[in-house]
């Protein structure tokens, strides 16, 4: 600044005469500004310094010193160059009027969307059951009827024993524990129930949830993330969906219950992924599917993730307590250990009589959860009689399992047969699933909505008759959404469910077996 | 990907299909698209530990402090000359930044899902915003450095060379027009989109 001041004051005094003034003149005034400006430059301090560097610099070679200078500039323009986003704007801004306008067009759809016949049919017509249930129950309307649509394989569910046990565990430990199992949730029966279940499935540790249907959406995402590799059955549950659909994993599916095709997958992702960073991988299947009833190839699945080096989480949901030979699940049923399972999940509310979810693992899996799975550590624990009563029924089921198994196989063999004598019906479940599901022949290509009605026709039928069953009811496809590998919904095969029970003599069995057998011919006849 | 302008056209050139992770196989420039909406939302879920931390009290001290540090430790070694202590300053420096800021990519914790594993730290710092007073920091400390230790290196040509290939390994990913740039070699596995659907 002090320079250009100087050189500007001395020009502005000199202008008069610059027009009068020779050559030697005007040089010996440049110079004289020269002089004036190298002086003032001295007075700045730190100016020896930088003359000394930019002397030194030069030595003689002018391309390095054209680099450092091209770099000093470009120090000095990226200094001052103002902060951008390079964050995308996907938005378009509006002027008050036109915001003023879309409000004024808007008209809010219905947040849920009005009731179609059917469905306001099925809710005049759902059957309440007045008073606990059981094998037999009683309806609001009066009626007592043959209950096989409860999950109650069992008949634990209104046991004395039970009862009692629940009753002086809620005298002792109060209705809820009130806070998650991190944060003063845990009660010692929670722990004793986990080691119950451990001890009883042959596994190292167990973690229970307090709610069954998140267990799974919980256990996978703890483990699984963005980048991981996902191999799932394509029938795989409405929950399992969602935990897959949470965990961000890259997925792929196998044909269900397929083994070729999962061997298919598992080549595939191997080359895919070839000379990729290596991240976790998994095989996710559900033990007995909930959408058909059939029996998961656990021996195979357990080599193939053995052989392409994969985790596999197991679902028994729909298998814990009622398959094998004591009833310790699937690994039991095809005699491998437990421990060859990483993570073995289930629910304890079918069964077990009790509530929430478990998953049995490893030391490290388990402690894994205790952190990460999200269900365990936002939710207020399992309430303590809950847990009480799974542990007495385990208890009972390893003392005597033959009093549990065995009656329950005989009464699934005796519903086979009954319902095996017509052609108007299926029976697609496994002869070791107590859920029997059963597909309706129909004799032509049948809408979903016609397929419903004829399944809720049955179900009516049915209960007409004095036995209550239930039908597999769907998730609608989300608007817009074609099925596809990011689809995540529930679109099962229309089937009508029959919980077995040990609460049935064989008479009964047969007989309600014979009731549905006979409805089923009526309906399928009918819609000929 | 109906998005109106702004931002770098950049983002919308050929190399990437249909807004997934996929790149055309003759390009050697791969150019990381922006993330879909499921990612933005796991990005902004929780704060990011991983690159906020440079616009704390105390991040830009321990850079001079450890380049002074770095200059200390080699000069204590025996044999070892000015110009050459001055040149493995400088290079240790730049490989260090150039590793954590540029060549790692991704986060540490677990808090995002792993919504920032394709970006490395400098395209997460400030969420991605060019010319921020850290940006504008960090980018001048090299030059600063080189510059010294150019000229404590009396410009011999070969530490010369040595100190300005440094240099440019890290000024170069700095730049803004190279913001979320990679170049994948033809031989090597080609970046494809990892979630969801099947490659066809």
């Amino acid at each position: 600044m002090t320079v250009n001041m100087t050189t500007s004051s001395s020009s502005a005094s000199s202008t008069a005469q610059f027009f009068n003034m020779d050559y030697e003149d005007i040089v010996a005034l440049l110079f004289t500004m020269r002089d004036m400006a190298i002086t003032q430059f001295h007075r700045i301090p730190g100016s020896a310094i930088l003359t000394r560097y930019i002397k030194m610099s030069y030595q003689h070679d002018p391309a390095r010193s054209v680099i450092e200078l091209c770099l000093v500039i470009f120090a000095i323009r990226y200094m001052l160059s103002p902060k951008y986003s390079t964050q995308k704007k996907n938005f378009v801004k509006l002027r008050a009027d036109e915001v003023d306008e879309l409000i004024e067009d808007w008209t809010p759809e219905p947040l849920v969307a009005p009731l179609t016949e059917f469905e306001q049919e099925q809710i005049e017509k759902t059957p309440v059951i007045a008073g606990p249930t059981g094998p037999k129950v009683k309806l609001t309307n009066g009626r007592t009827v043959t209950n096989l649509a409860s999950t109650n394989f069992y008949n634990l569910a209104s046991q004395p024993a039970l009862t009692e046990s629940a009753i002086s565990t809620l005298r002792t430990y109060g209705v809820g524990p009130c806070g998650p199992p991190g944060f003063y949730g845990t009660q010692d029966v929670h722990m004793d129930c986990e080691r119950d279940i451990s001890e009883f499935i042959g596994s190292q540790a167990c973690i229970i949830y307090a709610q069954a249907f998140s267990t799974i959406s919980a256990v996978i995402p703890a483990f699984a993330k963005r980048g991981d590799i996902i191999v799932a059955d394509e029938k795989s549950s409405f929950a399992i969906q969602k935990a897959l659909q949470l965990s961000r994993s890259t997925l792929r599916w196998y044909k269900h219950n397929d083994m070729e095709d999962l061997e298919k997958v598992l080549k595939k992702v191997e080359r895919e992924f070839r000379g990729r960073e290596l991240t976790r991988r998994f095989i996710v299947t559900e033990a007995i599917f909930e959408d058909g009833g059939d029996v998961a190839d656990l021996a195979t699945i357990v080599k193939l993730k053995w052989q392409y080096k994969y985790r596999l989480i197991l679902d028994e949901t729909n298998s814990f307590g009622v398959v094998g030979a004591t009833g310790r699940g699937l690994t039991e049923y095809y005699n491998l250990p437990a421990t060859e399972v990483d993570m073995i999940c289930g629910t304890l509310s079918t069964t077990f009589v009790g509530g929430g979810g478990f998953c049995c693992g490893s030391n490290e899996i388990v402690h894994h959860q205790r952190i990460s799975g999200l269900a365990y550590v936002f939710s207020a624990a399992l309430p303590a009689m809950l847990a009480t009563t799974v542990s007495e029924v385990i208890k009972m089921l390893r003392e005597n399992p033959e009093n549990f198994t065995d009656p329950l196989r005989e009464n699934i063999k005796t519903f086979h047969a009954a319902l095996a004598k017509t052609d108007a019906l299926t029976v697609t479940s496994s002869v070791i699933n107590p859920a029997i599901s059963i597909v309706l022949n129909g004799k032509r290509e049948m809408s979903t909505d016609e397929q419903d009605r004829m399944a809720q026709d049955v179900v009516d039928e049915c209960l007409a008759n004095g036995v209550l069953v239930t039908r597999v009811k769907r998730i609608a496809l989300p608007a817009g959404m074609a099925k596809g590998p990011k689809w995540f919904g529930w679109n099962p095969a229309m089937a009508i469910k029959v919980y077995v029970s040990t609460g049935f003599s064989k008479k009964e069995c047969e007989k309600a077996g014979g009731v549905i057998r006979s409805a089923a011919t009526k309906v399928v006849g009918r819609k000929r | 990907m109906n998005m109106p302008d702004g931002g770098p056209a950049r983002l919308h050139s050929g190399s990437i299909s249909k807004g997934g992770r996929r790149r055309r196989s003759s390009s050697i420039i791969y150019v990381e698209p922006p993330e879909t909406i499921e990612q933005l939302s796991d990005q902004v879920a929780l704060p990011n530990l991983n690159a906020n931390w440079v616009n704390n009290k105390g991040a830009w001290l321990i850079h001079p402090v450890c380049i002074a540090g770095l200059k200390i430790f080699y000069d204590t070694i025996p044999g070892v000359s000015q110009e050459t202590s001055w040149t493995l300053t400088n290079i240790t420096y730049m490989f260090a930044t150039y590793l954590m800021f540029h060549y790692v990519q991704g986060i540490p914790f677990e808090f995002n899902s792993g919504a920032y594993d394709n970006l490395n730290m400098w395209e997460q710092m400030d969420n991605g915003d060019q010319y921020t007073p850290s940006k504008k920091f960090l980018t001048s400390v090299p030059i600063l450095l080189f510059l010294l230790s150019t000229h404590y290196t009396h410009y011999d040509i070969t530490f010369f060379i040595v100190n300005t290939m440094a240099l440019m390994s890290v000024i170069i990913p700095k730049l803004p027009s190279v913001h979320r740039m990679r170049v994948v070699m033809p031989w090597s596995q080609p970046i494809e989109e990892l979630d969801g659907e099947e490659p066809s």
